[in-house]
């Protein structure tokens, strides 16, 4: 995609763009949005298209990364589980957030059995090649990833595998959303919605955002595309007028991927889920249904659900508050000093999609600034 | 640091550089024979590649600071899977020692090679892997002065681990090093970088990639043509930590600050799909055939023929120059006229859903 | 969060997985999660899963925003 409508040279076309975003801005006045999924975060700063914004438009980071939102007694759970001599498997962006006492890469350090997966299928064959073990896959990940997970649990249902299960961490982005427009003080005047998030799940979840007065953009993760959703969110502001258009390369169906949702309404029922950092969200998470509750590993090894007390915890991580845009993450006490790449306090510094993790990895100077 | 080691150590970024940190100021005093124990010299010896040392006189650094023309490097290699397209554990172990001293302008001779081998290796592997290793020194012209095997019982080493040290002649007339870098040095990339590290990652995560190999090579016959360029300030190869962690290296080693340009840095198709596939970002991937210069600006386009001679350096290119701004910061101009930072990476990197 | 890739199908085996290819690099897939797919679609990989098919070609929404801002930067140049 890159290029493809800057073809007359990229700096030039962006260098259009941000005139035109100047022009909008002058009508709207000042405006912040917000981007809900940590994929546009890094992108917004590995492409240099924050540099690039006008005066008067802000990007706040939001809760868009699944692995940020994992809560420390979750983390527990599976460094429990492995070190009970269970095999876990699990995506790669799990293995550094910390729980209460240490990550899953501590805990393989200590030679507990964590396997890196690049996908939920991969769970099979390692059932398969360990009969005589208890393998768990970690099931973390939005509405794009939960799907996998679904699909992989139809196969050991109908495969008759026994000694697979899942912990199951998938949530839902809409419900978080909705509490996000309800935190009094919250400057957002619009959202900039996850791309792929959407492929999936579709735009429909999103109509209560021109309700609230909210402008709304569907975008890819290329700077052309997103730059292209930032100039129709101001427009929308400036208009008062809220309508979702997707800004993607490729055009795929609004209504989402009805074959996937459908395999998740039949794997998954809605839960109340714990978000990191924002607490208990009524009916964000997802957790195996009727049919499928025996491969559910919190019921097979009788490990507790809900919040541990880790919840209690209060070491200072404002993470709830830089999630919901309140603040930056220099303004947190922990910030570049007791919470930093190498050693997170809090989940928006351990994934580089994190808010805090991005914010110090790639723009750290201008953060040194106004520190 | 505290606690146990984590592989997040031994992966080239920040992490490695604190335990190197930690393990030299235990040496302290013992570091340093008493014929260089100068102030500037601590500096160089903690940075570089490989150390030149005069064993005549017992002393090391380089010759201005009461060194030798000796140089020395040492390197351990538990690649895995040992196999990759492009090389294996043999051939990597020669080049990876050889070129740390090819990136000081230090022809390297010789070899010494030290074999930690896991009970129950098939020996035919064990010479299939020597055989390459012999392959890549005959090409390189060094020569396997001493080495030393041991036999671990089984779990005690996977499969095979091999220790290299390289020793050779420095031959530019000038040390190279990162205290000579200057406001204004053109930095030349010699290939596109993160080949070897895409190479091994598609093994280890079940991608095919036909058209990537690793771009494990003896440095030297591409490198030693530089030598004669005046200008030449330092050179660095981009292994561990990739092209992202040298630059980042220099930055923070000189009172300078670093600006790339995204458009110049030289892309490899499979590479760039292998890190869309799993989440990585090129810069931080290692190479083992890919180096960075510094060259005084006037010197940047001969340096560039010269060194475009080599079949392994068609595509070098100037990507970026030392300058005053945002000092020891690395910054890169990126394609659509923005601007970042490139930090270190911190730890393992690790394949990534989102 | 999220990262995906678009990839084109090169042979489907009876499993529901598939041979497919993205920038030169060749791996297998899931298509548990697409109606019908058939061997040449390009499909969005997510987690080593076909999320979607990408068979309905280019966004217009994208396409006319850049040609208008572009439509627009060239005019005022000309002025």
């Amino acid at each position: 995609m890159s290029g493809r409508f800057t073809s007359g040279g990229a700096e030039a076309a962006f260098e259009a763009m941000r005139r035109e975003l100047e022009e909008a801005l002058r009508l709207s006045g000042p405006l912040t949005f917000m981007e809900v999924c940590g994929t546009h975060t890094v992108s917004i700063f590995r492409s240099g298209l924050r540099s690039l914004l006008p005066r008067g438009l802000s990007l706040l980071s939001g809760p868009g990364c699944p692995v940020c939102v994992t809560d420390r007694s979750e983390i527990d759970r599976a460094i429990e589980l492995a070190e009970k001599g269970c095999l876990v498997l699990t995506y790669g962006d799990m293995m550094r957030v910390p729980g209460t006492s240490g990550s899953l890469l501590e805990a393989r350090g200590r030679g507990a059995d964590v396997e890196v997966a690049t996908s939920a299928i991969q769970a099979l064959p390692a059932a398969r090649e360990n009969p005589d073990r208890d393998v768990v896959f970690l099931a973390v990940g939005f509405e794009t990833t939960a799907p996998a997970t679904a699909a992989m649990l139809r196969q050991v249902r109908s495969g008759g595998i026994r000694n697979l299960s899942v912990l199951c961490l998938h949530k839902t982005v809409p419900p978080v959303m909705r509490v996000l427009c309800s935190v009094p003080g919250l400057k957002v005047d619009g959202f900039l919605l996850p791309g792929n998030v959407t492929v999936v799940a579709g735009e429909g979840g999103y109509a209560f955002l021109a309700e609230a007065g909210k402008a709304a953009a569907v975008a890819g993760f290329e700077p052309e595309e997103i730059m292209a959703a930032l100039v129709d969110l101001v427009r929308q502001a400036a208009a008062g007028s809220y309508r979702i258009r997707a800004y993607r390369t490729r055009d795929v169906p609004r209504e989402g991927n009805t074959t996937a949702l459908r395999l998740m309404a039949e794997v998954f029922e809605p839960c109340d889920a714990l978000w990191r950092g924002l607490g208990l969200i009524p009916g964000s998470g997802l957790r195996l249904g009727k049919d499928y509750a025996r491969f559910d590993a919190l019921g097979k090894f009788g490990l507790k659900s809900g919040a541990g007390p880790a919840e209690a915890r209060d070491d200072g991580c404002q993470c709830g508050k830089i999630l919901s845009g309140l603040l930056t993450p220099p303004e947190c006490g922990l910030y570049g000093r007791a919470c930093t790449p190498l050693n997170p306090a809090g989940p928006c510094m351990v994934s580089s999609e994190g808010t805090c993790g991005a914010w110090y990895r790639f723009n750290r100077q201008e953060a040194e600034r106004w520190q | 640091m505290s606690g146990a080691l984590s592989l997040g150590h031994g992966s080239g970024g920040r992490l490695t550089q604190q335990l190197t940190q930690r393990i030299l100021s235990r040496f302290g005093e013992a570091r340093f024979p008493s014929a260089s124990r100068r102030p500037d010299f601590q500096a160089d010896f903690q940075m570089e590649d490989c150390a030149f040392i005069d064993a005549g006189c017992g002393a090391c650094g380089s010759e201005d600071d009461g060194g030798g023309k000796t140089a020395v490097s040492i390197d351990g290699f538990t690649v895995f899977p040992h196999d990759f397209p492009g090389g294996d554990i043999g051939k990597l172990a020669v080049c990876g020692s050889a070129n740390d001293l090819a990136v000081r302008g230090a022809e390297p001779l010789f070899l010494a090679l030290s074999l930690i081998i896991e009970e129950g290796l098939d020996v035919a592997v064990l010479d299939r892997y020597m055989d390459s290793a012999a392959q890549a020194a005959g090409e390189g012209r060094v020569a396997l002065a001493a080495g030393d095997t041991k036999v671990v019982p089984r779990g005690a080493a996977d499969k095979l681990f091999i220790t290299t040290c390289a020793i050779g002649r420095r031959v530019s007339p000038h040390v190279l090093r990162t205290s000579n870098l200057r406001d204004g040095d053109a930095l030349i990339l010699s290939t596109a970088p993160g080949r070897h590290g895409a190479a091994l990652a598609a093994a280890r995560f079940g991608l095919d990639a036909p058209g990537l190999t690793s771009d494990c090579a003896l440095l030297w016959p591409a490198l030693s043509p530089l030598l004669r360029f005046s200008g030449l300030r330092c050179m660095r190869d981009c292994t561990r930590g990739g092209l992202g962690t040298v630059l980042c290296e220099w930055a923070e080693a000189s009172p300078l600050g670093i600006e790339v340009y995204e458009t110049s840095v030289p892309a490899d198709t499979e590479t760039a799909a292998v890190c869309d596939i799993l989440g990585f970002d090129p810069l931080y991937l290692a190479s083992e055939g890919c180096a960075l210069a510094a060259v005084a600006p006037e010197q940047a386009e001969e340096c560039l023929v010269a060194l475009r001679e080599s079949p392994l350096c068609r595509d070098a290119a100037v990507i970026g120059r030392m300058i005053s701004e945002h000092p020891r910061m690395v910054g890169m101009r990126t394609r659509i006229g923005g601007m970042r930072f490139v930090d270190m990476p911190a730890g393992e990197l690790l394949p990534r859903i989102c | 969060m999220c990262l995906a890739a678009p990839y084109t199908i090169k042979e489907i085996f009876p499993d529901g997985s598939a041979r497919a290819v993205s920038g030169g690099v060749e791996t297998d897939i899931r298509l548990d999660l697409v109606e019908s797919p058939a061997s040449g679609d390009t499909v969005l990989v997510h987690a080593g899963f076909a999320i979607q098919k990408l068979d309905r070609g280019e966004s217009e929404e994208l396409i006319a925003l850049w040609n208008e801002v572009s439509r627009a930067a060239a005019a005022a140049f000309r002025a």
